[in-house]
């Protein structure tokens, strides 16, 4: 099989949007107003926690806020301070990795964070902002995904579900990429 | 709703490089659009991070229903390529903003005009 034509490729993993385990995305908004618009997503690797960001960002645009993105990574350990000029209440700050700043450097990016409307941040553990959201997955949240991706063609593959999602700990892009691996096989 | 079409010219998909990518873009948009552009580009496909790379493009200017012919002359590559982790895939795009909707048709690169097949080597 080719790369461009395995269904388990990247740009159709990309394109997987956030499910919503419980409750409404409505509901999930006015929680982020009543934490003071100030929160974390919290969960472990693989789990959704940028997917759920993304998918945030339009939601806020929509009620009329002015959506600033920042991404960390082990590759982008730093951040431009640009992001943080000229902040007002209209802006909500999307932090995507925030761990990544150590304890003074998050001190610091929090302290001048704070001229801004609204502050959405993802970390694999809780305690730096309120806990808007934990990621979680589950077999059956992977076995969805599959379906999703494979469409009709998915019987073979979706009882794979339960056993790729226990060899990866529950990290779903780590089970995905499994899937692409055992497609690609001829 | 919008509609965005692209038309290659004899419906040709399969080229050498250096050669001319010729063709009609039209659209018919919902409301006025604040650019609309026609490219050629090329993409990864595949296992890890998605490359993409506008090589050339052409502005369509604002107008809400309108047509635009396009030429683009293909550079020396890379070529359209599968392995077992990646494809280079090459395409023409139209799009129009704000919204971003888009249209596009894949062609294929390389001297055959074919796509060009990596093989495993085993390492001796």
């Amino acid at each position: 099989m080719r790369p461009r034509e395995n269904p388990f490729r990247s740009d159709r993993l990309l394109s997987l949007r956030y499910r919503l385990q419980e409750g409404t995305w409505e509901g999930l908004l006015a929680r982020f107003d009543a934490l003071g618009r100030r929160a974390a997503i919290v969960g472990p690797q693989g789990t959704g926690k940028t997917t759920l960001l993304e998918d945030l960002a339009p939601r806020f645009r929509s009620a009329g806020d002015r959506v600033r993105e920042l991404r960390l990574d082990e590759e982008t350990p730093d951040y431009d301070p640009a992001v943080l000029e000229s902040l007002t209440a209209r802006d909500v700050i999307l932090f995507d990795g925030a761990e990544q700043l150590g304890r003074f450097a998050w001190s610091s990016f929090e302290r001048r964070s704070r001229a801004a409307g609204g502050l959405l941040i993802t970390v694999h553990r809780p305690g730096r902002l309120p806990t808007l959201l934990e990621t979680r997955t589950s077999p059956e949240l992977l076995a969805g995904l599959v379906d999703q991706l494979l469409g009709a063609s998915s019987g073979p593959i979706r009882p794979l579900a339960p056993e790729l999602y226990e060899k990866h700990g529950g990290n779903l892009r780590e089970a995905l990429r499994d899937l692409y691996d055992r497609m690609s096989i001829p | 709703m919008s509609k965005l079409h692209l038309e290659l010219a004899d419906s040709k998909t399969k080229y050498r490089p250096g050669e001319a990518v010729e063709g009609v873009a039209f659209w018919e948009l919902d409301a006025p659009p604040t650019s609309v552009e026609v490219r050629l580009f090329w993409r990864t496909q595949g296992k890890g991070t998605v490359d993409v790379e506008v090589v050339q493009s052409l502005p369509g200017g604002t107008g809400q229903n309108d047509r635009k012919p396009f030429r683009f002359v293909l550079p020396a590559g890379p070529y359209s390529v599968s392995g077992t982790l990646i494809s280079i895939v090459w395409g023409v795009e139209l799009v129009a903003e704000p919204s971003g909707q888009s249209v596009s048709t894949d062609l294929t690169v390389s001297p055959t005009r074919e796509e060009v097949r990596l093989v495993k080597v085993d390492e001796k």
